[in-house]
């Protein structure tokens, strides 16, 4: 039988990220958070369970799925494809079967070699400072198999990253830790309550990892660097108080060791995702930041006391109604990445 | 401080700076087009026989969207032709000295000289629609060839109407030798021209050979002439010039002229006057405006003269001035048809620039000159000509490898394409080792290669590949595998409201719906494409021929190597190295419709082939959920799929390989293969009936080695992977045809990746582009366009989300398709993008 660690639930693979660490990557992102952060982008990420969603554009009502779902789940509705949650064993028939992809299964088992295999094949683009990045999710959950991936990268001479939410134990840190080049740590609220209500636990053991993480890096050649992530979320850790505090504790724990203090500006485009999920969120009519708000952000950071050469804000803001006409504002637009090629182009 | 991710980004529309009053004048006169009160448009000259033709229509047998205008075009030349007084020995030489004579007596003795305003070269007009020169019985037999009942015309149309691609022999196409010809200058050729015909037996003089070589010998006098007329008239400006700076211009202009094209030269100055004029009576003697007529490594062989007048006190701004004049120059081929509005039809036209790129013992060549003709195309751009192509590989400097991203990150898009020198000097080599020309192209200067056109590679000097001679839908071949060698479905003709009966083509290869493995159909797959390819050649053989027998340039032949030595003209092959190029159309279209094939029907049994016939014969309709799995559920091409990869890698050898076969008939060139970037794939796809791999009739093909569109849902660095495997990879065991690298089309392959525009955004993400290059040179093609993803693309999958079903949009952390997502947020999006004027 197969031990639990040979194996792991990966949400996606995405090559040629930009946004996940040095260079170009690949990020591997695992299923299964254990938080539960109330404006989580990719909230298919978060159950470690496989998850079927049905992606309406591409529907073209042939009901193949209803004729293939042993656990009678589906059903067609006048406003498309209904499933049934409490009966969806997340088997994914539907999704195999499924001739437009409409239907998709969020989740699938790899095994560290052929994970390894997948994510190697850009190694050509990973240059001097690229490689891969375990984000999720949480990849710490699945300790054993990261670690045991991360090592089989690293004996590739590949740049490896760990993106964490920090919420984990010591026993996987330690696991992993020495097959990271570097970590992004998420630190995201200070005050323990707001945490809990936001993110579902509150924040003790996630500051005593980073801690322990800073340790980590000051006593052993790898990893070497360490990156803090903040979202910066309206009316939950959009604050300059929480942005300060944030910042206190990076300089009076972690200094030295952190490279780059990311604060990355909310945004509301997985609206759709939720719905897909059949979730409400409390975000959905939250509208992105203001240029100025980011702004005010990003210097409330600087001045936390952390060197302010560390602090990057980067993400959407609002636009104006005529924008257009208008100079346009720092930050926006920045991070769209659109990641499909070939268009038709003319030459 | 902090470091803000924002910086620069986004950044304005390209406008052109740092430009001088000088040639910002000459850039916008350029620009004011059919307002301008001069131009370069097409004039027409006559022997004034009543049987005489200018407008040699085969060069644009290759453009199907001239078909119907073709007999218009030729009447209106012919109507406009101005006669020239010819003397009274004319008719009694053969066709290559009328030829020579008549070109060189329009250029120097009839067509008008001009020098504009400011203008630092000299050499205005140059698009001539000449008299073919023919006697009226041999007018009579290139008509009947051409436009006759049995004509190469009516035989293309054909080819075209049923979805085989189309095919002519046209012009340019090739570098010229200008770093011998600046080297020995036009006196020195001509000497050597002397020598040759000196050499030759009597009888060789009376034939053949002593024609075509007097022919040489008068059209190497038609720059002298030339330069010489241009000279007079700067004397007679600088008499005339009240700005004692202009005059003083115009007086070091006079000064040029009267030393090159003829004598070698020696200043930045007088290379740059004398290889204007060496490239544009190409032109004229071709009597086709700039198509693919390419300059090779201009930054190489310019280098010395840029060196000598930096040293000897030119300014490098002045040098840059110069070249500035140079490009404007390069732009008043589009003139050839201007009042026609679409540029001359096709719009297609080339004069190619290479930048940088390896040389000998894998040294870098970039240098200051390099630099200098980056930083002129960025203050010039957008600008049509010439198409600069920036040669990339390995050890590329970080230097080159920033300015380029630099430019990238200011333009709409890359202002140049990159061509990735490894790749493309295995294609060469590989050309190099299949037709035993290792005397010609080997390890010692196969880094000299350069594109012409687009993309397509070629040596430099000696080298006519015809690269887009041929150019042939490789689809066709799933579509007679499919029936047995018959149309799917009928022609209509819309001009005569008649339906064709479908008659039988290609070889019978079996009833496909019969087959009971996929081999089976793959093997009727083989002998259909060995079928195309050979009725392609056989119908290039009439132009080709024709060309040969009727169509000589003896100016063109005096600047590449092989025609003095062989007393051949180019047209008849006279050059070194003389191929014929069959551009393959529709290749992922035709990988991904073979795959979709084994899928549906041999692995997954979705249908059996009968009804796959069916749905195809129906355009899909009423298959709607077959169609779903053809588009949805069958591998494809471009995904670094191995699987998938490995069928693109199977149908690439095997038309290769079959294009190696040919040669042709009346010139002894043999064919090579190669993949374009033209947009037949486009107008083709309302031509061909619907493909298994889920395409509609009217619905677009696959361009060149690029995925299909939308296909390539792992994002750019799975698409380069899956371009590189198809051309042939990597070497396992390190002997590949250049190091590790394989490459089975020497001419290269056009490959277009789109971006988001965040790639380049601030010099962080700007690194990351970088490294993106760098990879793509290790596991890519020959070639990358890089395309950046703008609004119109965005609005357009809104409209049309069947089309797009795999954009993906991420937005810091956050993944989904673009299509996938609500129309207020999709307006976000587009609004964000449209916002960075991208």
């Amino acid at each position: 039988m197969k031990n639990k660690e040979d194996t792991a639930t990966i949400l996606e693979i995405v090559r040629m990220s930009t946004e996940d660490g040095p260079g170009i990557r690949t990020t591997v992102f695992f299923k299964g958070c254990p938080l539960s952060c109330a404006w989580c982008h990719n909230p298919e990420s978060i159950s470690v369970r496989p998850q079927v969603v049905w992606v309406e554009t591409r529907c073209i009502g042939c009901r193949t799925c209803e004729d293939v779902c042993d656990n009678s789940a589906i059903s067609h509705t006048p406003d498309g494809i209904e499933i049934n949650r409490e009966k969806c064993v997340a088997c994914g028939d539907c999704a195999t079967e499924c001739p437009t992809t409409a239907l998709e299964i969020f989740g699938k088992k790899w095994g560290v070699e052929e994970l390894a295999v997948e994510v190697l094949k850009d190694r050509a683009y990973f240059s001097n400072s690229g490689g891969v990045t375990v984000s999720g999710g949480e990849p710490t959950i699945q300790a054993g198999f990261t670690a045991a991936f991360l090592a089989r990268l690293r004996k590739e001479g590949i740049h490896t990253a760990l993106d964490t939410c920090g919420l984990t134990t010591k026993n996987a840190l330690e696991k992993i830790l020495p097959h990271a080049a570097m970590v992004m740590f998420d630190l995201k609220i200070m005050d323990p309550d707001d945490h809990k209500k936001f993110c579902g636990q509150d924040n003790k053991a996630i500051l005593e990892n980073a801690r322990f993480v800073a340790d980590y890096i000051r006593s052993h050649i790898y990893p070497k660097e360490l990156w803090i992530r903040t979202p910066l979320i309206p009316n939950a850790t959009a604050s300059e108080k929480n942005i300060s505090a944030i910042g206190g504790f990076i300089a009076d724990n972690l200094s030295g060791v952190v490279t780059r203090w990311d604060l990355c500006a909310f945004n509301n485009l997985c609206r759709d995702k939720y719905r897909r999920l059949g979730i409400d969120w409390m975000f959905t009519n939250t509208e992105l930041m203001t240029a100025e708000e980011l702004d005010c952000l990003g210097k409330a950071a600087e001045n936390s006391g952390v060197d302010p050469k560390i602090v990057l804000t980067s993400g959407s803001t609002r636009l104006d109604e005529n924008t257009e006409d208008k100079e346009p504002a720092q930050s926006t637009g920045g991070n769209i990445r659109l990641c499909c090629s070939t268009g038709p182009q003319l030459d | 401080m902090s470091i803000s991710a924002a910086h620069t980004y986004p950044p304005q529309i390209k406008t052109p700076g740092n430009l001088s009053e000088r040639v910002s004048a000459l850039r916008q006169y350029y620009f004011m087009g059919t307002k301008r009160k001069w131009n370069n448009e097409f004039t027409s000259w006559t022997t004034g026989t009543p049987w005489d033709v200018q407008f040699n229509e085969m060069t644009y047998h290759i453009v199907p969207e001239t078909y119907l205008l073709l007999q218009t075009m030729r009447g209106s030349y012919r109507q406009a032709a101005r006669p020239v007084k010819l003397p009274g020995d004319f008719w009694s030489k053969p066709i290559v000295e009328r030829r020579a004579w008549f070109i060189r007596e329009v250029m120097v003795n009839n067509l008008p000289k001009e020098i504009l305003p400011g203008d630092l070269i000299a050499g205005g007009r140059f698009n001539i629609q000449a008299s073919m020169c023919l006697t009226e019985e041999e007018q009579k037999e290139y008509d009947a060839r051409s436009c006759g009942k049995k004509g190469a015309r009516k035989a293309v149309k054909w080819f075209h109407d049923h979805g085989y691609g189309n095919t002519g022999a046209t012009s340019g196409h090739l570098i010229p030798g200008h770093k011998r010809a600046l080297e020995l200058g036009w006196k020195g050729i001509s000497a050597d021209l002397e020598k040759r015909y000196n050499s030759l037996s009597s009888m060789e003089k009376t034939g053949e050979k002593g024609a075509q070589l007097r022919a040489m010998m008068t059209a190497a006098t038609l720059p002298k002439d030339l330069a010489a007329g241009y000279a007079a008239l700067c004397k007679d400006l600088a008499a005339r010039e009240k700005n004692s700076d202009r005059a003083a211009e115009l007086e070091q202009m006079t000064k040029n002229l009267e030393k090159v094209p003829w004598e070698p030269a020696k200043t930045f100055w007088e290379a740059v006057q004398a290889l204007w004029i060496n490239h544009m009576l190409v032109i004229s003697d071709e009597n086709y405006p700039g198509p693919g007529v390419s300059f090779g490594r201009i930054d190489q062989y310019l280098l010395p003269y840029w060196e000598y007048s930096l040293k000897n006190g030119m300014d490098r701004e002045f040098g840059k001035e110069i070249l500035r004049c140079f490009w404007i120059h390069c732009n008043a081929a589009y003139d050839a048809m201007i009042k026609n509005g679409k540029q001359g039809i096709t719009s297609g036209f080339g004069q190619l620039v290479s930048l940088s790129g390896l040389g000998e013992n894998g040294r870098d060549m970039t240098n200051d000159l390099t630099f200098a003709m980056l930083e002129v195309i960025d203050e010039l751009s957008p600008i049509l000509e010439p198409k600069p192509n920036v040669r990339i590989h390995k050890n590329s400097p970080e230097k080159l490898l920033d300015k380029l991203a630099d430019m990238i990150s200011t333009s709409q898009g890359a202002p140049f394409l990159i061509n990735f020198d490894e790749r493309s000097m295995a294609g060469m080599m590989r050309e190099s080792a299949t037709s035993g020309l290792s005397h010609l192209i080997n390890k010692s200067n196969v880094f000299d290669y350069a594109p012409v056109g687009c993309l397509e590679n070629t040596m430099a000097g000696n080298d006519r590949s015809g690269t887009v001679d041929c150019n042939l839908n490789l689809l066709k071949a799933v579509e007679l595998a499919l029936t047995g060698g018959k149309d799917l479905v009928p022609f209509f003709d819309t001009l005569i409201n008649k339906t064709e009966k479908i008659r039988q083509d290609g070889p019978f290869t079996g009833d496909a719906t019969r087959f009971k493995t996929f081999e089976e159909f793959f093997d009727a797959y083989v002998r259909q494409t060995g079928y195309i390819i050979k009725k392609c050649v056989s119908l290039y053989e009439k132009t080709e021929s024709t060309r040969a027998a009727f169509l000589p340039t003896p100016y063109l032949s005096c600047l590449v190597s092989g025609c003095a030595q062989k007393a051949k003209d180019i047209t008849r092959g006279g050059a070194e190295i003389s191929f014929v190029t069959i551009e393959g159309v529709t290749f992922a279209t035709t990988v991904d419709s073979l795959l979709a094939i084994k899928h549906l029907v041999f692995d997954e049994k979705k249908c059996t082939m009968a009804e796959l016939i069916e749905a195809l014969k129906a355009n899909w309709d009423g298959w709607e959920v077959l169609r779903a799995q053809a588009i949805n559920r069958a591998p494809k091409y471009g995904r670094d799929d191995d699987e998938a990869d490995a069928m693109a890698k199977r149908v690439m050898d095997l038309w290769a390989d079959e294009t190696w076969k040919h040669k042709t008939l009346s010139t002894g060139r043999p064919f090579r293969p190669g993949m374009l970037s033209w947009n037949y794939w486009a107008g083709d796809g309302f031509v061909m009936a619907a493909s298994a791999d889920g395409r509609k009739k009217g619905e677009f093909l696959s361009n060149a080695i690029c995925p299909s569109n939308g296909a390539d849902t792992n994002g750019p660095t799975a698409n380069a992977n899956s371009a590189g495997k198809a051309l042939g990879g990597k070497a396992a065991d390190g002997n590949g045809d250049w190091e590790d690298y394989m490459n089975c089309l020497p001419n290269g392959a056009s490959h277009t990746i789109t971006f988001n525009p965040s790639i380049i955004k601030d010099p962080e993400h700007r690194e990351k582009f970088k490294a993106y290059l760098k990879g793509y040179a290790q596991n890519g093609g020959t070639c990358l366009q890089i395309n950046m993803l703008d609004p119109d693309m965005l609005k357009d999958a809104q409209k049309h989300p069947a089309n797009y079903s795999n954009l993906l949009v991420r937005i810091t952390g956050y993944n989904a398709y673009f299509t996938a997502i609500g129309k207020e947020l999709q307006n976000e999006v587009i609004a964000r993008v449209s916002h960075s004027k991208f």
